[in-house]
């Protein structure tokens, strides 16, 4: 859960781009990282193979400023989407306050979209969080590929009951990325805020 | 909201902050930070010769993230913990125990001081950040801010990210 430091002052949201592997998780935070005002962001830390496919997570620390005396600040992590990196994709997850699930449009990662989401969701019940219990938001990415799937296709996939948000995006343009990311930064202050 | 969190104010944090001081004090470490499991730094002090530490958030993400890999090893190993971690370089050292299930102490000294000292008097300092950190837990839900709170972050929000 949000980590609520009293003494500095400070409120913390944990926030992981989730999905398979390739589906532009890291271009997502790398966009971020280029458009947030140097004010507003801490260093950008990746821990990716040589290849830069990510090995344990990216991470990029954004101040969203001062509400009622409270700096408050999101954490945003990736998790590494290749199958067999599991066991760090499941240290990730510690302590999540929202997803976002980065799905690729591309016809061939179809069923890669599918396995991560259900991959996901075993994941986070070894937490003891059920799927439909955090805020979530979907992202459809590689909107630009000449093949894309349609939106609904993908959602179908990953969300048969259609019941979350989804956002188009060329995370590699930045088309989307804000939107994603404010989508889930929302839900996941709504949720504090009805907590109480 | 899924799992219980510490939440340091009040006397806790000046207990806490106590502990890191005398611990600072004892090691001659240069940097003494306690955090939770997922990478948030709770309180930190620096020994008032040190030049300014590295970012702390980084700092911190990353060694919450290697002590949940080394216990995830230890766990497919059969143990069930490994107890602390000890990296040292030719010039720095860096130490980091668990506090109970939910919070992490990291010493971060220069070599000149005893390996021996840091573990000693870090150990101690575990077992009184254990009592003050399991005092501090609140329960996922009893967290609440208030609607006041939450628009105002909306507002942050588009302006940060756009509308
Ligand atoms: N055409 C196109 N390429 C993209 C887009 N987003 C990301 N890419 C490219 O896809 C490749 C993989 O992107 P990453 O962001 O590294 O993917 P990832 O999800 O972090 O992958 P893992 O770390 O292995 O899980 C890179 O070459 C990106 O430039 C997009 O919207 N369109
Ligand atoms: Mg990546």
């Amino acid at each position: 859960m949000s980590t609520i430091n009293f003494a500095a002052r400070e409120i913390n949201f944990k926030i992981v781009y989730y999905g398979p592997g390739m589906s532009g998780k890291t271009t997502n935070l790398k966009w971020v990282f280029q458009q947030v005002p140097q004010n507003r962001k801490g260093e950008m830390v990746s821990l990716a193979t040589e290849d830069e496919r990510t090995l344990f997570f990216d991470f990029l620390p954004v101040d969203l400023g001062e509400v009622k005396g409270f700096k408050t600040r999101f954490h945003l992590y990736t998790v590494p989407g290749q199958v067999f990196y599991n066991a760090s994709r499941k240290l990730i997850l510690r302590g999540v306050d929202g997803i976002v699930f980065v799905a690729d449009s591309a016809p061939n990662r179809l069923r890669a979209n599918a396995e991560s989401m259900r991959n996901l969701r075993e994941n986070l019940a070894e937490y003891g969080i059920k799927l439909e219990d955090i805020p979530l938001v979907l992202q459809a990415n590689k909107r630009d590929a000449p093949d894309a799937l349609p939106v609904e296709m993908i959602q179908a996939v990953i969300d048969p009951e259609m019941r979350l948000p989804i956002f188009e995006a060329i995370a590699t343009n930045g088309i989307g990325v804000f939107e994603t990311l404010k989508a889930v930064s929302r839900q996941v202050l709504a949720r504090v805020a009805s907590a109480g | 909201m899924v799992e219980p969190a510490i939440a340091l104010f009040g006397g806790a944090y000046e207990k806490a902050s106590h502990v890191l001081e005398e611990l600072l004090r004892e090691t001659g470490a240069r940097y003494v930070l306690l955090l939770d499991r997922k990478g948030f730094v709770l309180v930190h002090k620096e020994a008032l010769w040190a030049p300014r530490p590295p970012a702390l958030d980084s700092l911190a993400t990353l060694i919450a993230g290697n002590a949940a890999a080394t216990q995830a090893l230890a766990k497919m190993l059969g143990e069930p913990r490994f107890n602390e971690l000890l990296h040292q370089g030719a010039t720095y050292g860096l130490y980091a125990e668990e506090v109970g299930d939910l919070a992490l102490l990291v010493i971060i000294f220069d070599n000149t001081a005893p390996v021996g000292r840091v573990k000693l008097f870090g150990k101690r300092a575990v077992q009184s950040l254990e009592v003050i950190t399991k005092e501090a837990l609140v329960e996922p839900g009893t967290l609440g801010i208030d609607r006041e709170y939450h628009a105002g972050a909306s507002a942050l929000l588009d302006e940060l990210f756009g509308n």
